[in-house]
């Protein structure tokens, strides 16, 4: 059933379509499933094993099988993007798991999709295709806290409940939707707040969207940040992205991260907080910073003093969020002006 | 109705006293700065209407560190004016008119859903007003959350209402009224307000009347949306909004569009072990339409208020289930459709009691009920 693929990253892709039951399927919403690996996707050395759990892999297929139930809600088919931690997703693997959602989500048949992955960077990937994905079907990046393996594994909840957002037409025009924990989460607002917990992911600044309850699922807000459908991105004919990197701040940090990444080819800088001295200099470099923050909630606000200086502000984004905005803008223009506009309406 | 657009003549003459010893009982506002510029182009300034309906933010006390015992009889209130003179840049941010909705002040009786109703009304009339671009509503921090989701179902405008108190009184030090009134009046004056139904915002946090609550005694971050979160910030450069609220509201609300002068009774009733069925046949001897029983975990009854809630059943009254964890929605069961308790989503059961009247000056047929706990 299984045919691999290579791909010009030279990734061997697996590609299937799983048979459903076909007595009930023809009335559910056909969902795909793009597998990329993580914890949702690992086995332990036994059942009580939370970490250090890499004793083998769950393929989609086991994945799907575990979970006769996803029968009754959607017609579900799959790709392999990968199989591993979130860790190793690099850009050619972001820009083949964006191509190959924007080919589906443009079928006509097509409901929504789910995207396994990963917790450690999932929000990463889930803001990339926030920015680059070009539908208003839903998106739902999953993942689990506990491996396939363990007792009290959250990992099948999470997927049953992404493929019921993923099938639900009032997840439509959402931007991609990040769910663990019954919370529907904005790609753009959701974070890694907790290495262990099961609750894990929390929106500080505006909050969940909505949730999975097991009568319906249900949303009480609309983000009103651009995103997928309404996003000026376009990586359809990108094979990598310009490299941007996040400068941590702390006490007495200098300019020696920032020499590296300026060798290393950086065109674009995201800085973490108020040391800003040794960023000043890159603008005659035509390296464009960006000020996020390192607190992890709260906008940097806008500043004619940051905006003198030829300099971005990240508003409430994250650096390693601001990161991936700004490898975009990056595609289309190096005009502090213009990226600021893009950082105050994505 | 008072129009304080006069806002060079406030602005010196508020200059004129910058005195460091400040009377007791006026503002605790620093004055060692000066005040902001007066912005280039007034006439483009939006138009806010303060509405007073009284509060912490109009309280006084003696001496400014007294944030815990203010007010009471024979302690003069904080008048919309008196705010006004205080801080007098408000007018660099908004055409200001101020309106007093308070209750009178001998009146035995604290606020009451009367006065609600009495606001709502004048606020359908200030919003049709095509002058007037917003309405910030001063409140009690106590029930205004109550206040502000009965103005969010009733008002019939997309214009800007913003909801704001402060935890500590107008003349306390550090008191977080005076920046409260400041952002309330750039919520209320922003475009990007529009539309989003009545609002909430202390602390520089913007939040559906329909989801905040207050979450604690003293603290100047009491405001919560407990499950869904705030919308948007007042953040010193901007008013910054994140999220657009999906249930119904204001423009479109069913119940908007006309005054009422009363609304059908409804009480809670709360949960908790042993408690008992005759509270609520109490409820129904005193004649409610209604009854919001705070279940326990995701909404439940006891066997003693079950019993009783057949019985209050049996008489009309319509029952609606809330779950005390404030937090979670109580869902739609099998077992809960077979007793014919109307769920109540994630309300809090003092904001399902304002729902349920509301609904019930329009039906009391179950499923209808149903259909409006699921959309507002």
């Amino acid at each position: 059933m299984i045919r691999p693929l290579s791909c010009c990253a030279g990734l061997a892709v697996l590609l299937a379509l799983l048979p459903v039951r076909a007595d009930t399927a023809t009335a559910l919403p056909e969902v795909r499933l793009f597998t990329t690996g993580g914890t949702i996707q690992s086995k332990g050395a036994h059942r009580q094993k939370l970490m250090e759990y890499s004793d083998g892999k769950v393929s989609p297929t086991e994945l799907v099988d575990d979970l006769p139930e996803l029968r009754d809600i959607a017609r579900l088919s799959y790709a392999e993007i990968s199989n591993i931690g979130s860790g190793g997703i690099d850009t050619p693997k972001l820009l083949l798991l964006a191509q190959q959602i924007n080919a589906w989500l443009a079928q006509p048949e097509a409901a929504g999709a789910v995207v396994t992955h990963g917790t450690a960077t999932l929000e990463e990937t889930a803001y990339f295709l926030n920015l680059v994905v070009k539908s208003d079907k839903p998106v739902v990046v999953v993942g689990a806290m506990r491996p396939f393996t363990a007792v009290s594994r959250d990992g099948p909840m999470n997927l049953y409940n992404a493929v019921r957002v993923a099938a639900t037409p009032a997840a439509r025009d959402m931007g991609v939707m990040i769910l663990l924990n019954d919370e529907i989460n904005a790609a753009r607002d959701t974070t890694k707040g907790n290495t262990y917990r099961v609750d894990t992911f929390v929106a500080r600044d505006a909050g969940p969207l909505g949730f999975a309850d097991s009568d319906r699922i249900v949303f009480y807000r609309r983000p009103t940040s651009r995103h997928t459908a309404h996003s000026e991105f376009d990586v359809s004919k990108l094979s990598t992205l310009p490299r941007v990197d996040v400068l941590y701040a702390y006490q007495e940090a200098d300019d020696a991260a920032i020499k590296g990444f300026v060798s290393a080819g950086a065109r674009g800088i995201v800085g973490s907080g108020g040391y800003s001295e040794p960023l000043a200099a890159l603008k005659d470099r035509g390296i464009v910073v960006v000020q996020s923050d390192r607190k992890g909630s709260g906008r940097v606000v806008k500043s004619e003093k940051v905006a003198a200086k030829g300099q971005v502000t990240a508003d409430n984004l994250p650096p390693h969020k601001a990161r991936i905005l700004l490898r975009l803008a990056l595609t289309r223009t190096t005009d502090p002006v213009e990226i600021q506009r893009m950082f105050d309406e994505y | 109705m008072k129009r304080l657009s006069l806002m060079a003549a406030a602005l010196s003459a508020s200059l004129l006293c910058t005195v460091p010893l400040l009377p007791a009982g006026a503002a605790e506002i620093p004055t060692y700065a000066p005040l902001p510029p007066a912005p280039a182009d007034a006439a483009a300034l939006p138009t806010v209407v303060i509405l007073s309906m009284g509060g912490t933010i109009a309280s006084r006390g003696t001496p400014r560190l007294n944030v815990a015992n203010y007010g009471g009889k024979g302690v003069p209130r904080v008048d919309p004016e008196d705010w006004f003179a205080d801080e007098p840049e408000l007018a660099t941010i908004a055409n200001i008119r101020l309106e007093d909705g308070r209750p009178p002040v001998d009146r035995a009786s604290g606020e009451t859903q009367g006065d609600d109703l009495r606001v709502a009304a004048r606020l359908r009339v200030l919003l049709r007003d095509p002058t007037v671009d917003g309405v910030v509503v001063t409140h009690g921090t106590n029930t205004l959350a109550e206040s502000a989701y009965i103005m969010n179902l009733i008002v019939d405008s997309p214009k800007p209402v913003v909801f704001v108190g402060s935890q500590r009184p107008w003349t306390a030090l550090s008191g977080d009224g005076p920046r409260n009134l400041y952002d309330a009046v750039r919520v209320a004056g922003s475009k990007d307000a529009a539309g989003k139904g009545v609002l909430h915002c202390m602390n520089q946090v913007i939040t559906p009347a329909r989801d905040v609550s207050k979450t604690s005694a003293y603290r100047v971050q009491t405001f919560k949306g407990i499950d869904v979160g705030a919308i948007g910030y007042a953040d010193p450069d901007q008013v910054k909004f994140y999220r657009a609220p999906l249930r119904r509201h204001t423009t479109q609300s069913e119940f908007a569009g006309r005054d009422y002068a009363d609304l059908p009774r409804v009480e809670i009733a709360y949960a908790y072990r042993d408690a008992p069925g005759y509270v609520i046949d109490a409820m129904v001897a005193h004649g409610v339409k209604g009854i919001v029983v705070d279940g326990t975990g995701a909404g439940s009854p006891t066997t003693s208020q079950t019993e009783a809630i057949k019985r209050a059943q049996a008489k009309g009254v319509v029952v609606v289930a809330t779950a005390r964890t404030h937090g979670g929605r109580v869902q739609d069961t099998p077992r809960r459709r077979e007793a014919r308790i109307v769920p109540g989503d994630n309300l809090v059961p003092e904001k399902a009691r304002i729902l349920l009247q509301l609904a019930l000056t329009r039906s009391t047929d179950i499923a209808d009920i149903q259909r409006i706990f699921d959309e507002y």
